[in-house]
């Protein structure tokens, strides 16, 4: 998955959260009383909050958390709810839906936005009525002093920038950038970078050493980045840090100014100006179809889309704005009124924005492009065609039956033939359908973890720690609702391993282990579960320190905490509102992280379970099921029935020799391959009244599964081969049944039972 | 979208990758006459940039971005 793929996926999420997140501020006003609400508000909140902490998006980010302390301050009940209160979330809450609006459209939030972020968070934390969060919402102020103390003395670089640019409006900041030389193989794109810089003016590329020539070219790496850019831009210095953030120590910053001397206006550039004459000429063309009178909508609606293009070259961004603002329904009338409009603002005010324009236009472009991109449909829906298509497979393995009885009892040869050549064909259609369908349900867990690094990455250097990150299995396939049911408690479990696991490197050492922390992921299949275990060989968790935390937070009586066994007192972090940490931070502490981990776990029928050793580590692992999936079964046969063994479990079908077997009391066991194998008899473990059955040579047909590491063989009657069944839970009054793992429909309409061995066997 | 290699000049269209930059420059070091035709490139990788400032080829058509026309020129 690409960053563009992450950032639609961040965009969706960012989506869901804010309508949870509008609604839930809403009940609460209703009900400020009810903890469940804000609870649920509070969490949709923070989900919100650590999403955004993947990307740089620092002015989404601001808000969000502002949001985040007022509600956790209303939670404690230290801050009443009011509607002043609710009036400032909403407020934050539609600016925070502008910028996700914007993240989509340009992949990025402007610099413009920082203002408005500070303000809304300002607004917030007025709320908190706290004075030193005022001071720490404006952090700007100070690198700018800085950089204006830099700009005393202008360095020699900026006498590259052409004469006429130097002579920028005040606050125009220059930049020199040098890519390193190896940037190339980091997967950076130095050209684009500076391309896309915020208000760039000018731009000058030179090199860090000459170019090669003669004999030294042939042996020259074009791999090895030798650009050397400066840049002027008319974007304050907060921005363009923002931009080049990626390569800090590669860019110098200078403000203005730079060439007092330099008196005249900046030429234009040749191209631009014959760009500027063409696109003057297509505006004056729309405006004579406009005015011909009797324009379809249509023609309106293409003359507007052509209007919205143009309008960043003939007129300025702003224009492109204003034009976007015209309410859609504008007739061809109003259409040219504005246009004319704003050709005579055009010839009163001077031209000089055209710098912005390329840009402008891009955006303009994509926002023109932007429709239908997602089809959100009902999971119920899904299910119905998953439904549909199982009757399907059915009816169809049906006709094989019908050529059969075509032949042998209507004497139909050549009917029989052709029911079967059909056949065929609806079969493939079927299998095509049935896949397609799977194909839009099951998801790789691989899709989750994607976005594990860069978070491990971000959280480990913010904390100062060293940590690996060790991903297994992450071809393990489940079910869609399930894989992005688990997003949200991986990134909490992950933030906490980080955060309270992996202890700092020093620390590391004095214990006696490697500096560098190892967290690791395995997902993997085990029957009808995926089962992902997250873990850690960190400081693992204090018991004792979880009984006082649970008694002092009031979550537990101090009677009962005492009474638990450290195994018991860990899984106290489960409970809602529990927290370790001695102070708030952004990654974790207020106490939402296991709780949400297990609300969203059970929500999708999935089981939490923690071990932790003090000073070892800790491990979690999530038990989840994975209600629909393509099982591959061995069919078997025992007592007459036919039963189906999940294919992963078993380790080889063997036909072991009546003579072989070994009875001891109760126990039977075999030799296989120099190991000693314990045998059950299916039929005994289902309580089914038959011995196993000896073929012909008096042998007696073996399945040997893998419960754990151990191998067990089971006696059954018959092998039957293998199949690819639609696995079903086990529903409703037959949901207490053990031993099985579900059931699946066959092909000639019968119910194929599942055995769960591991189950059946412990 | 790439590079495509005629027999006078090297075309560069839409949006040329970092990959690109080894071959044009070997392409360019072979050509007695080496040019290019950017009328149709969108966005080149920096280092597809510099293979061009380095061995600076004739610019048959020189592209519709301002800043890449202004860098080659």
């Amino acid at each position: 998955m690409n960053q563009a793929e992450l950032l639609d996926q961040f965009v969706t999420e960012a989506r869901e959260c804010l309508e949870a997140i509008g609604t839930r501020l809403l009940e609460v006003e209703r009900d400020p009383a009810n903890a469940g609400l804000l609870n649920d508000l509070f969490r949709s909140v923070h989900t919100l909050k650590g999403n955004c902490g993947l990307f740089e998006f620092k002015a989404l980010e601001r808000v969000v958390h502002a949001g985040e302390d007022l509600l956790d301050r209303v939670r404690n009940g230290t801050l009443p709810y009011s509607s002043a209160l609710a009036d400032a979330l909403l407020d934050a809450m539609d600016y925070t839906a502008r910028l996700v609006d914007q993240i989509e459209a340009e992949g990025r939030i402007d610099a413009s936005a920082e203002a408005q972020s500070q303000q809304h968070a300002a607004a917030l934390r007025a709320l908190l009525g706290e004075a030193q969060a005022a001071a720490a919402a404006a952090p700007a102020a100070p690198t700018v002093a800085a950089a204006a103390a830099a700009a005393a003395e202008p360095p020699a670089w900026i006498e590259r920038l052409p004469a006429a640019a130097r002579q920028a409006p005040e606050g125009a900041v220059a930049v020199h950038y040098r890519p390193e030389p190896d940037c190339f193989f980091k997967g950076e794109d130095p050209w684009r970078l500076a391309c896309t810089t915020p208000g760039l003016l000018a731009m000058d590329v030179g090199t860090q050493e000459a170019w090669p020539a003669g004999e030294a070219l042939a042996a020259w790496d074009c791999y090895r980045c030798n650009l050397d850019i400066v840049l002027l831009s008319s974007a304050d210095l907060g921005a363009l840090q923002a931009h080049f953030r990626c390569v800090p120590e590669q860019v110098a910053f200078a403000g203005g100014p730079f060439d007092a001397t330099a008196a005249a206006p900046a030429a234009s550039d040749p191209g631009e100006d014959r760009v500027r004459e063409r696109a003057a000429a297509l505006w004056a063309e729309q405006l004579a179809l406009l005015s011909r009178g009797g324009a379809n909508p249509g023609t309106v609606a293409a003359v507007r889309r052509v209007l919205g293009h143009l309008a960043p070259w003939v007129l300025d961004a702003a224009a492109a704005a204003a034009l976007e603002a015209l309410p859609p329904s504008a007739g061809a009338a109003e259409l040219l009124a504005w246009a004319q409009g704003q050709l005579v603002a055009l010839a009163a005010a001077p031209a000089d924005m055209a710098d912005t324009a390329p840009e402008a236009a891009r955006a303009a472009e994509t926002t023109a492009a932007g429709g239908a991109r997602v089809l959100k449909v009902g999971q119920e829906k899904i299910d119905r065609l998953m439904d549909l298509i199982g009757e399907m497979v059915v009816a169809k393995n049906g006709l094989p039956y019908l050529a059969q009885r075509a032949e042998q009892v209507f004497q139909q040869r050549e009917l029989a033939r052709e029911i079967k050549a059909q056949y065929t064909v609806i079969n493939r259609i079927a299998e095509d359908m049935q896949h397609a369908i799977m194909q839009v349900r099951m998801l790789p867990v691989g899709a989750v973890f994607q976005r594990f690094g860069r978070l491990v990455r971000d959280i480990s250097r913010k904390l100062g720690k060293e940590v690996q990150l060790q991903i297994e299995g992450e071809e393990t396939e489940a079910d869609k609702s399930v894989i992005e049911a688990l997003a949200d408690p991986l990134i909490h479990i992950l933030r906490n391993s980080l955060d309270h696991g992996i202890e700092t490197p020093e620390r590391r050492r004095a214990a006696g282990k490697p500096a560098a922390g190892t967290i690791r992921i395995v997902a993997r299949q085990e029957s009808d579960r995926v089962l992902i275990e997250i873990s850690d060989d960190g400081a693992g968790i204090d018991a004792q320190r979880v009984r006082d935390k649970a008694v002092e937070r009031g979550l537990i009586p101090a009677d009962r905490a005492a009474g638990l066994s450290d195994a018991d007192a860990v899984q106290l972090i489960f409970l809602p509102g529990f927290s370790t940490a001695e102070r708030i931070s952004d990654l974790s502490g207020r106490g939402v992280g296991m709780d949400v981990v297990r609300t969203a776990v059970e929500r999708i029928n999935g089981t939490v379970t923690l071990a932790s050793q003090a000073g070892r580590g800790t491990t979690i692992g999530i038990s989840l099921p994975l209600s629909m999936a393509v099982t591959n079964v061995m069919i078997i046969e025992s007592a007459g029935r036919r039963f189906g063994v999940p294919m992963d479990l078993i380790v080889e079908t063997v036909r072991v020799h009546r003579d072989d077997i070994h009875q001891f009391k109760q126990a039977r066991t075999t030799v296989l391959r120099g190991r000693i194998v314990p045998l059950r008899g299916l039929n005994e473990l289902l309580a089914l009244d038959a011995e196993p059955l000896l073929n012909a040579e008096g042998e007696t047909a073996v399945l040997v599964v893998r419960i754990g590491s151990q191998p067990v063989g089971l006696l059954v009657d018959q092998f039957h081969g293998a199949s690819d069944i639609i696995l079903k839970p086990l529903e409703g009054v037959l949901a207490g049944l053990t031993g099985f793992a579900g059931t699946a429909l066959m092909g000639d309409g019968s119910v194929l039972m599942v055995l769960n061995p591991k189950e059946l066997l412990t | 979208m790439s590079i495509r290699y005629l027999k006078k000049h090297a075309a560069l269209e839409g949006n040329v990758s970092v990959e690109d930059a080894e071959t044009l420059s070997q392409w360019l070091q072979q050509q007695a006459a080496p040019a290019v035709h950017l009328g149709k490139c969108e966005h080149l990788h920096a280092a597809v940039l510099q293979v061009l400032l380095a061995l600076r080829p004739r610019v048959k058509v020189p592209p519709s971005d301002p800043w890449l026309a202004q860098v080659l020129r």
